[in-house]
């Protein structure tokens, strides 16, 4: 069943100079207990889309879609309060460096505490308190800290990067939410750090069923990790399907660049030879090329680029590019 | 081949007040040896606390080492006289977008470098900043940009002229690639490939991206809390190991 389903979302921007379409009709789909992968740049607008999804973006941006479903929900066209207690009970979010989104002036016990929900804790009111700090420490040993008591009355500054990333995970599975949603989880971790951090993503998935949705610019770290795949440009979705399949067989020229610049998955490339790089940089959201964002970047671009190719569909693959790379081609 | 800079036993201890009369000392380097020859590359791998900044900041003389000593192209120095020494070796942050100044011209701030370090007359500073740009394949209309103007990857060609435009034999790279995105990434990978190729510079890479590691460096050093670990050709350490600890560091990024 589609836990998740979202079509032709737009996120747009409200500026004196008109809107600016951050992102840009984008399809995004979540079977229960999925993983999938969100990768682009920065500035693609991914962070944007899981905070469209959270439903935490300010009054600036403004969001549509055609359809923004969770569990045949339309959440958009809710109320606001019964959006946010659909929301709160069923979606947790890690947000991108958690010592600076951990409140600095409560200890790590309390603010684990609040993330708790009433319902879970099973027993009389009396018992509360008791029952609260228990399941706190229950959570902590889920995440891997063995050591609760010292961190629990620890600040966040006190701790070490990892240790925080620990802690918000643990405060967003305490409600034992269908989808988690992990922004950058790992860019300010160390390698060991970052490899037991997606073994226990991968474990909760596998565990309770939780579906998650991992967002990186890293394409080999989450490649690993992860069933299915969206590729993200400059807010355009330009390639999504099996992460397996779109490894073997990138159809879009940006995926295919992807992929080639990762030394990793090029085993036949000799060390200290140049990489494979798209000439030109990202361009900035004020000065966006029309049709095709990739265009002015793009090998193979022609005069049809100019227009915005549709999203099609071979198999379960989907992409959207006029001259897609076929297996022909030398790759 | 020549050696460039070879470090001899380098010692760093800090000292911390933790009580009134009582002294706490850290250990942050212990014992460290390793050359480097001119043209290659060495990449500098370990955890935070690891002692790896430790390293980089005695090799560009902001702190002075306990013990041990440096040698420039087998000269013994004392780097911490850097206005001899920071011709040769040259440093780049890890944010090119926070290490830059906001209120320089690019064409400002690399003038000033050459006020100080050189004494080449306005005209001829000029010269090398056009030529410098050129290089690194921006314009000459550049140098009247200021840093916001720029892009992620322009601004770390703006931070590697800045730290190439005295010529130097070494370039210490402080995490400088990590937070780029992968196609920026290959872009300046692609850049300091061929700057090694052309002018023989030697780069000192201290990182945690391991992947990337193995593709470009030449020689790998894994430090774990001060000591060095494993030290030897790149493929070498990769493939065998000796200590544990960097065993786990190199699968948990292979596997």
């Amino acid at each position: 069943m589609l836990l998740l389903d979202i079509k032709n979302l737009t996120i747009e921007l409200k500026t004196p100079d008109g809107l600016i379409r951050a992102v840009d009709r984008v399809n995004l789909s979540l079977r229960e207990g999925e993983t999938r992968g969100l990768v682009g740049e920065s500035g693609s607008g991914k962070s944007l889309i899981a905070k469209a999804i959270v439903g935490v973006l300010n009054k600036r941006w403004l969001v549509s879609a055609d359809r923004f479903n969770w569990c045949g929900q339309d959440l958009l066209r809710l109320p606001y309060d019964q959006q946010r207690k659909v929301i709160g009970r069923d979606i947790a979010m890690i947000y991108q460096e958690p010592s600076r989104s951990l409140d600095p002036t409560a200890a790590i016990l309390e603010q684990l505490e609040e993330a708790i929900p009433d319902h879970l804790l099973e027993g009389p009111w009396w018992k509360r308190g008791y029952l609260r700090r228990r399941k706190a420490i229950g959570l902590l040993h889920k995440v891997g800290v063995r050591d609760h008591q010292a961190v629990l009355q620890s600040y966040p500054y006190q701790l070490s990067e990892g240790v925080c990333q620990k802690i918000m995970i643990a405060m967003a599975i305490a409600k034992a939410p269908k989808l988690l949603i992990a922004d950058e989880p790992t860019t300010a971790l160390e390698s060991t750090t970052q490899a037991q951090l997606f073994r226990l993503l991968a474990s909760f998935n596998q565990l309770k069923g939780t579906s998650v949705l991992l967002i990186s610019h890293e394409l080999e770290s989450i490649a690993r990790y992860t069933q299915s795949l969206s590729v993200l440009y400059c807010g355009q979705l330009v390639e999504a399907g099996e992460t397996a399949s779109i490894l073997k067989q990138p159809y879009h020229p940006y995926t295919h660049a992807l992929i080639k610049s990762v030394p990793e998955f090029q085993p036949n490339l000799q060390p200290k030879t140049p990489l494979y790089a798209l000439p030109g940089s990202i361009p900035v959201l004020q000065h966006l090329p029309i049709g095709c964002r990739l265009g002015p970047r793009c090998p193979n671009a022609r005069k049809e680029c100019v227009k915005t190719p549709t999203l099609e569909r071979l198999q379960n693959h989907y992409y959207s590019c006029h001259f897609p790379l076929t297996g022909k081609k030398d790759l | 081949m020549n050696t460039l800079l070879e470090v001899r036993e380098l010692c760093k201890t800090y000292r911390k007040q933790s009580g009134w009369f009582s002294q706490r000392s850290v250990i942050a380097l212990q014992n460290i040896s390793f050359t480097l020859a001119e043209g290659k590359t060495l990449a500098i791998v370990g955890e935070t606390g690891s002692g790896k900044s430790t390293l980089a900041k005695l090799l560009v003389g902001i702190e002075k080492p306990d013990s041990g000593e440096i040698l420039l192209a087998g000269q013994p120095v004392q780097i911490s006289h850097y206005r001899q020494y920071n011709h040769v070796i040259r440093f780049i942050f890890q944010d090119a977008a926070k290490s830059l100044n906001p209120h320089q011209k690019i064409g400002q701030m690399l003038d000033d470098v050459l006020r100080f370090s050189t004494v080449l007359d306005p005209q001829q500073r000029k010269q090398k900043i056009r030529q410098t740009l050129k290089q690194l394949g921006l314009l000459d209309e550049h140098s009247e940009y200021y840093p916001h103007m720029f892009s992620g990857g322009q601004l770390q060609r703006v931070a590697l002229a800045r730290a190439l435009i005295l010529d130097p034999k070494l370039l210490i790279l402080d995490e400088a690639l990590t937070a780029l995105d992968p196609s920026l990434r290959a872009q300046i990978v692609n850049l300091l490939l061929e700057l090694q190729q052309k002018s023989g510079l030697a780069y000192l890479l201290i990182t945690n991206h391991l992947r990337l590691v193995r593709h470009i460096a030449d020689d790998l050093l894994v430090l774990h809390q001060g000591t060095a670990l494993d030290y030897g050709n790149t493929a070498h350490v990769f493939a065998h190991a000796e200590h544990d600890y960097s065993r786990k560091l190199i699968n948990s990024a292979i596997t």
